[in-house]
């Protein structure tokens, strides 16, 4: 895969699937959970991954295969149609002040940079999510962590990244790479932190539906049709 | 733990309360009955009655545990100040009450003074050395650490005492799972499914943890216990329906090439038997998904 002009790879990720996410993540406040990134290169500039949808997946037993293996397997096949695949993973940790990529997010990040190379791990940064409501910060409330491979050393640049970034070396370490400067992560629609919190405001989290719910009752769908309209 | 229908009355309860219908004392007392955490819900309304004094002496002497209940909700959801507010009224009432110490113990907790309520606890426990509330709050505190590794160790001192305790066994094979240290989560499934063996849920959970260590012997396990959840719940359990196609696609992987042949007929039975069963439950109730989960068994049946 290419990388951008300037030799990096950025992620943009649309208004609805980064919103989606948080959401989730407020719905189960007391427990980690976790989601993948729906998209695509971008037809127009191959250093760009667009992350157009996202899917919220477990807030129990994240570490536990079946359930895993049957939401891609089923996802993966919703989105073929549409041209796009799974391109990177959510991770939202139980506890707030834990900023760890935890073992699970590790190996599933790995899973599906095996079928997508570069793709990326988003953690909630939970100290951002707290201050949106205070701040006027445009950034995503995420850190990006990718995978690097052994030779090319991808530099964060970029400011105010909200999103951090974990970039796997060699030794297949994922890595969190500090905010210095620059996000790899862009927000698509500048005002989504805006909608966001008008969102949190009106309990909107309620509405979100997981692919655990969806397992315990069929009835619910984890597509979220109609959740933004 | 909680059955369908009580969450179903629950849940109705709760949107009752929350669109102005009342019943908010029966909601409050079914919260309590069922041990459920729904803090944000029983702060806004249960505080909208303690602030209410008519609506709280109406109460007689139910007001107290409307005011314990309150607190620790409020302490849930950070809520300190109101918390503080409600111990101090319980203490008035109840001076040198070890129910209210336990409380005033939960509030330094949730402070995240944890120096101090390790104290507080210890203290507590030298009355009371076989308070399994107590117990647990020490395993709380060290899973709010991030240490989860203390927290096994309490936990496994617990069960030596209370091996009785299964929400105790959960909470360990949680632990474990969330650690990733999925043989240690199975034998906890294990003493579970002994002592309760009739319960569903954890023969559906050791299934799972089975088919994620992984290997042959151990998916072939996986299949029987999912298996049997498909027996325990009258063949209601997607998820134990799933899990036979996933373990009939992984089995037939790892046999390929090896010539042992899943010499088991009735398994092959068994997965077009769930196969059937899952697309008739898709039909049903999600018609939409259908495709969606018969190319995904079709490619199961290819891998």
């Amino acid at each position: 895969m290419g990388t951008g002009t300037n030799g990096e790879l950025k992620y943009e990720i649309s208004q609805n699937a980064y919103i989606k996410l948080v959401l989730h993540s407020l719905r189960h406040k007391t427990a980690a959970v976790n989601g993948v990134l729906v998209g695509r290169i971008s037809p127009n500039d191959e250093g760009v991954v667009e992350i157009s949808d996202s899917v919220p997946l477990f807030h129990s037993n994240l570490p536990l295969l079946p359930p895993l293996e049957i939401s891609l397997i089923m996802i993966e096949q919703h989105y073929v149609a549409q041209g796009l695949s799974v391109v990177g993973y959510f991770h939202a940790n139980q506890r707030f002040d834990d900023v760890e990529v935890s073992g699970v997010a590790k190996n599933i990040g790995d899973h599906i940079s095996r079928y997508f190379p570069h793709a990326p791990i988003l953690l909630l940064n939970n100290k951002k999510l707290e201050a949106l409501s205070q701040g006027k910060d445009r950034s995503p409330v995420m850190q990006v962590c990718i995978l690097m491979l052994r030779a090319v050393r991808l530099v964060a640049a970029g400011t105010g990244g909200s999103g951090s970034l974990c970039v796997r070396d060699a030794s297949k370490n994922w890595r969190v790479v500090g905010a210095d400067g620059g996000s790899k992560l862009l927000l698509k629609e500048p005002s989504a932190n805006v909608v966001l919190s008008d969102y949190i405001s009106s309990e909107k989290w309620k509405d979100v539906i997981d692919f655990d719910e969806h397992l315990d009752d069929l009835t619910k769908d984890w597509l979220n049709p109609g959740l933004f309209n | 733990m909680v059955t369908k229908t009580e969450e179903r009355e629950l849940n109705q309860l709760e949107n009752q309360v929350e669109n102005g219908g009342g019943g908010v004392w029966e909601y409050l007392y079914l919260v309590r009955k069922l041990k459920v955490r729904r803090s944000e819900i029983v702060l806004k309304h249960g505080l909208s009655i303690l602030n209410d004094s008519g609506k709280r002496s109406a109460l007689g002497p139910d007001e107290w545990i409307l005011y314990e209940q309150v607190a620790m909700a409020a302490m849930d959801c950070q809520s300190l100040a109101v918390a503080q507010n409600c111990i101090k009224v319980l203490q008035k009432k109840f001076p040198e009450s070890k129910r209210v110490g336990k409380l005033e113990a939960l509030l330094i907790e949730a402070k995240g003074m944890w120096e101090e309520a390790e104290k507080a606890y210890s203290i507590l426990l030298e009355d009371n050395p076989l308070d399994q509330v107590i117990h647990k709050r020490k395993v709380a505190m060290a899973k709010a650490q991030g240490k989860p590794s203390l927290a096994i160790e309490h936990l496994n001192k617990y069960l030596e005492v209370f091996m009785a305790d299964h929400d105790a066994w959960r909470e360990l094979a949680e632990i474990y799972v969330s650690l990733q240290m999925y043989k240690q989560a199975a034998f906890c499934y294990e003493e579970l499914i002994l002592s309760q063996p009739t319960l569903p849920l954890y023969h559906l959970a050791y299934a799972d943890v089975l088919y994620t260590i992984g290997g042959l012997e151990n998916l072939i396990a996986a299949r029987k216990y999912y298996a049997a959840t498909i027996d325990l719940t009258g063949g209601k359990c997607t998820r134990a329906l799933l899990g036979i196609c996933l373990c009939g696609s992984a089995i037939s992987q790892l046999s390929r090439g090896r010539n042992k042949e899943d010499k088991d007929m009735a398994a092959q039975e068994l997965e077009s038997l769930a196969a059937t069963a899952l697309e008739k439950e898709y039909k049903q109730k999600s018609p939409a998904k259908l495709n969606l989960l018969s190319s995904a068994l079709r490619s199961l049946k290819l891998s």
